[in-house]
């Protein structure tokens, strides 16, 4: 046992803030997460599937967007090369939107909680 | 019938007083190996509910024991069938007491930073772009504004260390976990000194009045307990 | 039929919620974002009947080959 006589009793978290809003605003996002398991029953087959796929994709597009930024300033692309990739991106950032309006799903659905190791995305 | 967990413990005897866990049911003390484990008796085939009332008895009950010791609290919705709950602490016996020993007499303290800082770059962009390079350069504006931001949390965190590291005996940094909040720190902190450690922090506050803080504590050591830590790895292109 | 590792958070009842205030978020920022956790698996259910299990080894050198590919390709 390691009581010591200094050790106050069980209280309550303080909560010690001047700017409440603020950070009630940016805390709100702490229970943004899929849950660890994905039931696809009858009712909710596209919606649980397409949450997984589509989070999938939105990780590798974001990947892929930075690896575009990153060729674009190694300087070793054409400017019309530079225009097509950005074109591309650009429609598959809108493709990607347009999917996740038909399966009625934000932008905060679309992540994977990983447990220990945190988030996806 | 399967058993809610909500922490882990060095051997108690009993508990000090009844408590309530989640859904209004009564806590119970379960021994395994050398260790006490808080749990209830969980109905069903659905998850615990995350409501407010959940939430805050799971936090209480964990609270309940640490008049007597530190426990390892377990995340919220920990749900076993008790012979996979026993194997599951008899598999990591010794990392589960080394954890133990970790936050022995400690306390967590939590700081989390905002930071309204955001300088636009206004450059002008060329006359004659299309509109794939004007996607891509946005992009990088964003990609060079979020590097910025990392910068700055990285000074912020290295400035906080230097108040407050001396205080924790471990502590755990998350930088720009959100667009404003550019640090969430969680200092696991010996008891007798949380009111010195929140004393540095009040003066520390008042040189970088341009910062918001927000300070929370005392809370069990949630962030020092879990064993897998070894995996945290971040994901992406770095 | 649930496997014995299953850690279910249903997303939904968190909407339950009402005024999630700063005490309650921060609250369940430590509850729920930290902790004990006894598995970090990922299982795909069709009908309740578990099928699939995505180990997080599996998942985490899936992303490392996915960086590995990237960066060799400069």
């Amino acid at each position: 046992m390691e009581l010591s006589p200094e050790t106050p009793p069980t209280v309550e978290p303080e909560i010690e803030t001047s700017h409440v809003e603020e950070f009630v605003e940016q805390l709100s996002c702490v229970t943004n997460s899929l849950p660890s398991r994905i039931n696809i029953d009858a009712q909710s087959v596209e919606q649980g599937l397409a949450k997984l796929v589509l989070t999938l994709i939105e990780f590798i597009r974001r990947l892929l967007e930075k690896q575009a930024v990153r060729r674009m300033e190694g300087g070793d692309l054409s400017p019309e090369q530079i225009e097509e990739l950005g074109l591309a991106l650009m429609k598959l950032e809108a493709k990607l939107q347009e999917l996740k309006e038909q399966f009625g799903l934000a932008d905060e659905d679309l992540n994977l909680d990983l447990g220990p190791v945190g988030r996806l995305i | 019938m399967k058993l809610y967990v909500y922490c882990l413990a060095a051997k108690i005897g009993a508990l000090a007083a009844p408590v309530i866990g989640i859904s209004g049911a009564a806590v119970d003390l379960v021994d395994v190996e050398d260790f006490s484990l808080l749990v209830s008796e969980f109905d069903g085939d659905s998850a615990p509910a995350v409501t407010r009332e959940n939430v805050l008895a799971h936090d209480a009950v964990v609270r309940s024991v640490l008049n007597e010791s530190t426990p390892l609290p377990f995340r919220f919705g920990t749900v076993q069938a008790e012979p996979q709950l026993r194997s599951y602490i008899t598999t990591h016996k010794k990392a589960l007491e080394a954890k133990l020993d970790a936050v022995r007499g400690c306390v967590e303290m939590s700081v989390k930073i905002i930071s309204n800082n955001t300088d636009l770059d206004t450059t002008a962009e060329p006359a004659e772009q299309g509109p794939g390079v004007t996607f891509l350069k946005e992009k990088q504006r964003e990609l060079l504004g979020s590097e910025r931001r990392v910068q700055e949390a990285k000074q912020v965190a290295a400035w906080l260390e230097e108040q407050v590291g001396s205080f924790a005996r471990q502590e755990e940094i998350s930088l720009c976990p959100t667009e404003k909040l550019i640090v969430a720190a969680a200092h696991l902190i010996v008891r007798e000194q949380v009111t010195k450690y929140r004393d540095r922090l009040a003066s520390a506050r008042n040189l970088r009045p341009e910062l918001h803080f927000l300070v929370s504590g005392p809370w069990p050591p949630y962030t020092f307990s879990n064993i897998e830590l070894e995996f945290k790895t971040r994901f992406g292109v770095s | 039929m649930t496997s014995p590792f299953d850690q279910v958070l249903i997303q939904s009842d968190v909407e339950q919620l009402e005024q999630a205030d700063l005490s309650l978020l921060e609250t369940l920022d430590h509850v729920l974002n930290r902790g004990l956790v006894i598995a970090g698996e990922i299982t795909i259910a069709v009908a309740d009947i578990d099928l699939i299990f995505l180990g997080l080894n599996v998942l985490l050198s899936s992303v490392e080959t996915a960086n590995e590919v990237l960066r060799k390709r400069e």
